[in-house]
């Protein structure tokens, strides 16, 4: 066997050290396949990088999430399954915390609209309370408008009260000084009409005044007046004028000497004669009625001569005004 | 002459590059690599910075899951399985980070409701003294 020469040496060396080294990657390179759970860290990785939220917030993150899921991805022997672990471990922590990460920053953006929102309602909140406040100040100022209004109504109308009341107390004063010259007027009427009623010398009935002329009137059995100057008949034109709103009644009346058809006839007539004396003296002929009772009605005995005086007569009736 | 000289140097810059390959290779694949001490100070300040934030409040299913990764980490250099360490210490960092994550953004949607319940308060107020005149 002839020596090896130093050069042949250290080809041989340079030799069985690639070979060595191919072994070495060969051995580490064989059945190539991605570790289980890579494929379920992709997709995650995947639904992150479509969601825009996500995307915009956590463009570092998601970056690193892809490398350590493409390291993820790497086909592995079975020998290196352990290996395998580790990174889908890693790589599906990687994407969770991109996932946190982008929604810690969503929130904090979101925070800052809330914020303006918040500060939006602050300022709306202080707008109303400014707004009440002036509304409030207005209100308080009209309101004080309005009470000064109605205390110089008020005063208007206490002022207006007391004159009215002065002038109350004027006309009650009036009035009881009219009502006293009433009273005084009726109480002198009532005077007056008792002193005629005392001068006809006449009798106050229900039927109303009655007042009895005598035969002295007429002579026996005539139906004639006799001859002027009868006070009685005078006075009771005079009063019938002063009440012209009063009827009057004329019943002739006689004894019981004589025919009664007689009688009859001659107290009717008599009647007639007074009636006829009262219209031509100014009493309206409507305002009386004359009628003969005969002797149905004696006032007194007719026995006696004084008796049948007295039953000799003519009664006016006054009516009572209706 | 010079020429063989110069194919020779050539012959040897390729012999060593391979070598160096090849052990670095070889080295990757089979050494036993030092204590990851680096990630497993990097996970142990993310938890505690999780902690802080208030994770265990509001990401506390993340927090205790970095914690075990960290324990388990630790265990695994006790055990001298470097590689498994350095694996399960990125873990914890990164299941640390994630709690973070999720509490920052569990507070920030818990500020926005209550900014919202805010202004709705602010509204209904502002309704009821409206409708009262």
């Amino acid at each position: 066997m002839k020596i090896l020469t130093a050069r042949e040496i250290q080809r041989l060396l340079v030799f069985a050290g690639l070979v060595c080294s191919t072994l070495v990657i060969a051995s580490c390179a064989s059945a190539p396949e991605s570790p289980r759970g890579a494929a379920e860290a992709r997709s995650s990785l995947t639904a992150l990088q479509n969601d825009p939220n996500v995307a915009n917030h956590a463009r570092l993150e998601l970056r690193e999430a892809e490398a350590a899921v493409r390291i993820a991805e790497q086909p592995l022997s079975e020998d290196e399954e352990a290996l395998g672990t580790h990174r889908v471990y890693m790589a599906g922590r990687a994407v969770s915390i991109a996932e946190a990460r982008a929604a810690t920053r969503y929130a904090e953006q979101q925070r800052a609209r809330l914020a303006e929102e918040r500060e939006a309602l602050r300022l709306q909140a202080r707008t109303r309370e400014a707004d009440r406040a002036r509304n409030d100040a207005a209100r308080s100022r009209s309101e004080a408008n309005q009470a000064r209004d109605d205390a110089a109504r008020s005063r208007d109308a206490a002022n207006r009260a007391r004159s009215d009341a002065s002038q109350a107390r004027n006309a009650a004063d009036a009035a009881q000084s009219s009502a006293a010259e009433l009273t005084a007027a009726a109480a002198r009427q009532a005077e007056e009409y008792q002193r005629q009623i005392d001068e006809l010398q006449a009798e106050v009935t229900d039927r109303g005044l009655v007042l009895s002329l005598g035969d002295v009137l007429f002579a026996t059995g005539s139906a004639q007046l006799q001859g002027g100057g009868n006070a009685n008949l005078d006075n009771l034109v005079a009063f019938l004028k002063q009440y012209p709103e009063r009827r009057v009644q004329i019943e002739g009346h006689t004894d019981n000497v004589g025919d009664p058809g007689y009688n009859q006839d001659l107290s009717q007539r008599r009647a007639e004669s007074v009636k006829d004396y009262l219209s031509q003296h100014g009493v309206a002929s409507q305002r009386l009625t004359a009628s003969g009772l005969g002797m149905d009605r004696p006032v007194a005995d007719n026995g006696r001569a004084t008796g049948r005086q007295q039953n000799r007569r003519v009664e006016i009736i006054i009516e009572n005004p209706q | 002459m010079t020429q063989l000289k110069k194919r020779t140097s050539a012959g040897r810059i390729c012999g060593a590059l391979g070598l160096f390959m090849a052990v670095i290779m070889l080295g990757a694949c089979a050494s036993a690599p030092p204590a990851p001490v680096a990630s497993i100070t990097a996970a142990r300040q993310a938890i505690s910075g999780a902690e802080q934030a208030g994770a265990r409040q509001y990401a506390g299913a993340e927090l205790d899951e970095a914690h075990e990764k960290l324990v388990m980490a630790e265990r695994y250099v006790n055990d001298e399985r470097m590689v498994e360490a350095e694996r399960t210490a990125r873990e914890s960092l990164i299941a640390a980070e994630l709690a973070s994550a999720r509490t920052e953004s569990a507070k920030a949607a818990e500020i926005n409701r209550e900014m919202t319940r805010g202004s709705e308060a602010l509204v209904e107020e502002m309704r009821r003294t409206g409708g009262q005149r």
